[in-house]
This record gives C-alpha cells, sequence and structure tokens, in this order.
C-alpha cells in the first residue's frame, strides 16, 4: 500500500520528472540551452524560435482564460495587436524603453479588465460574443486612428538592434530577449495556475456552485484571469514587435485570433509545454504547408486540427500521459486501487507532502 | 466556534409556485440538526436558501445573528458557512489532495502576484495547509488516496472527500446536503461515526438533510420535517418518527390509517 502513496498514478515521465537530482538539474540545463542555442544556430532559426517565442505567450494568455479558467475568449489577439501598437508608438516618440513595457502591459490590461468587467456579468456564451467584437472592431480602429497607428500603412519600429560592445548579431539578440522576458511570463504564469489561484480557476471551470460555496466568487475570478489573460497578451505584443518590428491593423485580424485558439487546443488547453507548443504550431505549420502547397495551407491545417482532436483531445501536451495510461491499461487487468477495508490506514505521508503537484491538464 | 442558525419566516416563490412558506426554527451552537420530509418537501430549497445558492422571497436568515439572506455564497464562507452537495461536485482529473485544498482557498493569504512570486509567505501557508490537508484526509480514513486522481474513486469515497474539503475551511455552520444518498450500508456507518467524531473533536453546528431515518435517528439532537414547502413539525427524531402527521405525510393517510 505505501508504494501506491508515493508512486500515485505514475508514468514514467513524472516519476522521472519528480526525482530530486532531475528537479535541480533540469531548471539549470534548460538555462545552458536557452543561453547557448542563439549563439549556435544560423540567423533564419533564431528568427522562427523568436517568432515562436511571442506567440506561445500569446497562447499562454489564452490559456489562462479559456485552458484554465473555462472562459472563451476569441479576442485574444486584439491585445497582442494592441501591445505591438502601444510599443511601436512610445518608441516612435522616443520614450524610454522600460516606461514603453510597462505600459505595453498595462495598457491592455486596463481595457481587458473594463472588457471583463462588463463581460462576465453576462456568462456562458455572451463572453465569446463580446470578445469576438475585440479584433471586429480593432482592426477598422487601427485604421481610422491614423494619427497614432499609421492607417492601413501600420507602423514599424527598430529598438532591437544589439547593442554595440555585445558582439551580438541583431537576430540572437533579440532571441534572448524574448527568451528573457517570455521566460520571465511563463515562470509567473506557471506559479500562479499551480496553488490557490490555478485551484480557484479550475473550480470556476468545473463548477461555480462548488466555486462559489468555496468563498470563490466566479465573477471575480472570470475577470483576473480575463485581465491576466490580456496583460500576457500585451507583453507577447511587445515581443512582437522585438521580433517583427512592424505592426499593421491586419496583426490583429479576427483570423490570427481563431488560429490563435486552434494553437492552444493543439498544443493543450491548461498545460505551461501546451502553450509552447501552440506558438510552435502557430509559426512553424505555416511554414511547413506553406512548402508543400500554399493554396492548401488552410486545408492542411484544418485536416491537422481535426487529427490531433480525435487522437489527443488534450492537445500535444497530453501525449506522454496518454501513451502511459494506454501502457498500463494494457498491462494491468486489475482496476484502480482499492481502497483499504479498514479505514485507519497509517501509511506514510512524510514524503507525500514534499511532492509537486502534477500540472493540471484540461478537460473542457 | 459553533455557530447559531436562525430562520425567521422564510418564503421562497418561483413565479406562482410556493416553494417554502414561513419556514422558521433556531439551531443551537454545537447541535447536530435535521431537516427531513418526503420528495418535493423543499428540503434542498431551504437549504440553498441557507447556503445563498437561493435568494428567500422574504423572511430572515441569521448566522451568529447577523443578517445573510440574500448575501453571495461565496459572502457566506467568510461567515463561516462550508456545505456538501448531493452530487458530490470534484475535480475528477485532480488529485484528492488538490480537491480537498480547495477548501483552503478563503485561508490562504496573497494576491495574484505573491503567488505568481512564490514569495515566502504564500509557500509557507500552502506547505502548512497542505500537512492539515493530508491529516485530515488521514483521520478520515482517506490518506491512502490523496495523490490519486479523484475520479479513481468510488462514490462513497467522493462524499468523504468533499467532506475533507469544506471541512478544511474551518467551517463554524456545516450543511450537508443527503450526505447519506447512494450509500451502502456500511458506509453509512461510518458517516454516522464521521459526523459523531465532528461534533466531539470539532466546535461546530452541523445541518443535515437526509432520507435515511436511520442516520438523522442515530445522529440528531432536534428535527424540523417539512412538507409541501410548510413546517410539519419539531421535535427529536423519535418524536417525529412516532407523529402521526409525519407517518401520513410520507406513505399517505390511507396507509397511515391501516398502520394505525
Amino acid at each position: 500500500m505505501a508504494r501506491v502513496v508515493e508512486a500515485p498514478a505514475s508514468s514514467a515521465a513524472s516519476s522521472f520528472r519528480r526525482r530530486p537530482w532531475v528537479r535541480r538539474a533540469g531548471p539549470l540545463v534548460l538555462l545552458v540551452v536557452l543561453v547557448a542555442l542563439p549563439l549556435m544556430l544560423p540567423e533564419g532559426a533564431n528568427d522562427t524560435l523568436a517568432r515562436i517565442g511571442v506567440f506561445a505567450v500569446a497562447v499562454l494568455g489564452l490559456n489562462v482564460v479559456m485552458g484554465y479558467t473555462g472562459q472563451v475568449s476569441l479576442g485574444q489577439i486584439f491585445f497582442l495587436g494592441l501591445g505591438a501598437y502601444v510599443t511601436a508608438y512610445g518608441v516612435t516618440n522616443d520614450w524610454n524603453i522600460v516606461l514603453v513595457f510597462v505600459l505595453a502591459c498595462l495598457v491592455p490590461a486596463v481595457v481587458g479588465l473594463v472588457v471583463a468587467l462588463a463581460a462576465a456579468r453576462l456568462g456562458g456564451l455572451a463572453i465569446a460574443m463580446v470578445t469576438i467584437a475585440l479584433p471586429i472592431v480593432g482592426v477598422p480602429l487601427a485604421k481610422r486612428l491614423s494619427d497614432y497607428t499609421g492607417g492601413s500603412q501600420g507602423l514599424s519600429a527598430r529598438f532591437t538592434d544589439a547593442p554595440e560592445g555585445t558582439g551580438l548579431y541583431d537576430d540572437q539578440w533579440q532571441l534572448y530577449l524574448v527568451f528573457l522576458i517570455g521566460g520571465t511570463v511563463f515562470l509567473l504564469t506557471r506559479n500562479l495556475v499551480r496553488g490557490r489561484y490555478g485551484r480557484a480557476f479550475a473550480i470556476v471551470k468545473g463548477n461555480e456552485n462548488v466555486a462559489s460555496s468555496m468563498g470563490i466568487s466566479p465573477y471575480r475570478y472570470k475577470v483576473l484571469a480575463f485581465t491576466i489573460a490580456s496583460l500576457i497578451g500585451g507583453v507577447s505584443g511587445f515581443l512582437y514587435m522585438v521580433v517583427v518590428q512592424y505592426t499593421s491593423p491586419e496583426t490583429m485580424s479576427f483570423g490570427h485570433s481563431i488560429e490563435l485558439l486552434v494553437a492552444m487546443v493543439i498544443g493543450g488547453a491548461a498545460s505551461i509545454v501546451g502553450s509552447i507548443l501552440g506558438g510552435a504550431f502557430y509559426v512553424v505549420v505555416p511554414d511547413l504547408t506553406n512548402a508543400i502547397d500554399p493554396s492548401l495551407t488552410a486545408l492542411l491545417q484544418g485536416a491537422l486540427l481535426l487529427v490531433v482532436l480525435f487522437l489527443l483531445p488534450g492537445g500535444l501536451a497530453s501525449l506522454p500521459r496518454a501513451l502511459t495510461r494506454g501502457r498500463r491499461r494494457s498491462r494491468a487487468g486489475r482496476g484502480p486501487a482499492a481502497p483499504p477495508t479498514t479505514p485507519s490506514s497509517t501509511t506514510g505521508s512524510g514524503t507525500a507532502a514534499e511532492e509537486p503537484e502534477t500540472e493540471r491538464q484540461g478537460h473542457a | 466556534m459553533a455557530a447559531e442558525l436562525t430562520l425567521q419566516d422564510v418564503s421562497l416563490q418561483f413565479g406562482g409556485i410556493k416553494v417554502l412558506q414561513e419556514v422558521g426554527f433556531v439551531v443551537e451552537p454545537g447541535q447536530i440538526f435535521g431537516l427531513v420530509g418526503p420528495n418535493g418537501a423543499g428540503k434542498t430549497s431551504l437549504f440553498n436558501c441557507i447556503s445563498g445558492h437561493y435568494r428567500p422571497t422574504s423572511g430572515t436568515v441569521r448566522i451568529d445573528g447577523a443578517e445573510v439572506q440574500g448575501a453571495r455564497p461565496a459572502t457566506l464562507a467568510g461567515h463561516g458557512l462550508a456545505r456538501t452537495f448531493q452530487h458530490p461536485a470534484l475535480q475528477l482529473h485532480a488529485t484528492v489532495l488538490e480537491n480537498v485544498l480547495l477548501g483552503a482557498h478563503s485561508r490562504l493569504p496573497g494576491g495574484p502576484l505573491e503567488w505568481a512570486l512564490r514569495l515566502p509567505r504564500a509557500r509557507r501557508a500552502e506547505r502548512e495547509l497542505r500537512a492539515e490537508a493530508l491529516e485530515l484526509l488521514e483521520r478520515n480514513g482517506l490518506g491512502w488516496a490523496a495523490h490519486l486522481p479523484a475520479d479513481e474513486l468510488s462514490h462513497g469515497l467522493h462524499k468523504g472527500v468533499e467532506l475533507c474539503r469544506a471541512l478544511l475551511m474551518k467551517p463554524k455552520l456545516l450543511l450537508l446536503d443527503e450526505p447519506a444518498a447512494g450509500l451502502p450500508h456500511a458506509e453509512v456507518e461510518t458517516l454516522i461515526a464521521t459526523v459523531r467524531r465532528l461534533r466531539e473533536e470539532d466546535d461546530i453546528t452541523v445541518v443535515i438533510v437526509e432520507h435515511h431515518m436511520g442516520l438523522i435517528a442515530a445522529l440528531t439532537d432536534r428535527v424540523v420535517v417539512l412538507d409541501h414547502g410548510a413546517k410539519l413539525m419539531e421535535g427529536t427524531a423519535a418524536q417525529a418518527q412516532s407523529d402521526p402527521r409525519v407517518i401520513e405525510a410520507y406513505i399517505g393517510k390511507d396507509a397511515a390509517d391501516d398502520a394505525a
């Protein structure tokens, strides 16, 4: 019985991750790889990686409100666009870059907060409807406000040339910026979606009655999740300007918003790793399908979406879990662990208290 | 500190349908109080009026003297109220421990930024409540299941997990909605023992809605019988079981006459 408690529902992958030396050395190895990678890869690969980072952050934001909290948002790209425009405007007017970054986070967050305060009252599909309006309104608005946005021409801003003395190429410098800022956002979000707030978001998604009887106001937590998603969207907009250095009304078109959502589902809803995979999907797959036949791009993407949905409803991030579950099922004909007959089973819980929470997967 | 619950003339109406009619009673601090009555008598509706999921059309609900009718459920948790549901609503893919920890929500300090940064205060509080949740599971015979996904457990065990989740809120007033529904006999015995232990070890007032007369008789200090949304009688479980009006409400007038 003691073994059951120590290694519950253990997949090979998760028990590997729980070994102490892996937990300590893992982040260090990751850090070394992230530092070394930009120096070793060719320019094209660095650029692709940087763009993956940008959209991984955007998908992560979407995941906070939709994957973890279960509120359908179809407007995430609007906050990316807003962050990009704020950045472009600030840089063009020679504002301090730190101030520009703060504004690129805060402006989308405040807009998101205001939208959510109204939309979350409505509940259900109404939130989705309101969020559809954001990119639909955003595109013509960006065209009309040409004094600030450059109209249909858009704005370009170069502020991420590698500083003299670093000896880096521009693409390397930009990738470092994406790793630093994007990595920080991922780390903070990962911490947030575990523990107190992660559980609250999950129960708002799962059952609002239970949430409220636990002292968790569904309304307040929906607004919170939406605001955080908008803030993260703003960060991804800033990173977009770091890498792409150009934004136009097309940046925040509704089609892109849907593609972000598809990327989130394929990567894995309510999953941190899934957000990165989603970002990779968003960037890499159009490149690949374009190489096969540009006229078939949309068709191939759609087919890929269907394949993933049918084979892996939890997204690519759920692949290891699906594999171990399948293996467990085929190996053991025995059912799940049976309860002990005596109520006083005194299995050791000392080690169990130290165990990290496993990442919560999404099942909408 | 166990709480006192006072209901006065609570009525609830959906359109033209009178679900509750001027129901009133007092639950003393530390009592185990039963709400019984045939199907459709309005027990669960009354429950929802207390827990804030329904807003009574008229009348007052007081917890320790403070009027709380119409307050949102999330606010009532702050008044020390916790409840379980007729159909346990757990996060099936999360572990049992994570499910129980949800009950700690209001006891954990810190805003989103503090948790995103994993500041020491948040980490310490999480660690302490994790240990407390494990101990609670252990005490209720569920320690072995703490790290299993909830969907690998039976219905009866779900009820136990849900009870632990409510207890981790450190409630002063606990509402149990049909805790014995769907449980095999042996598990009802365990449940009775658990609720008894609650009264002895924790200072807590318990209100139980239940069909299972055996459980009501074994546990409650006092019961209120509801029929057609109105209070039929109030007294001990033994008085209720022998009251002709109660027998009539349960099995019909003719059968009651036959039985007499």
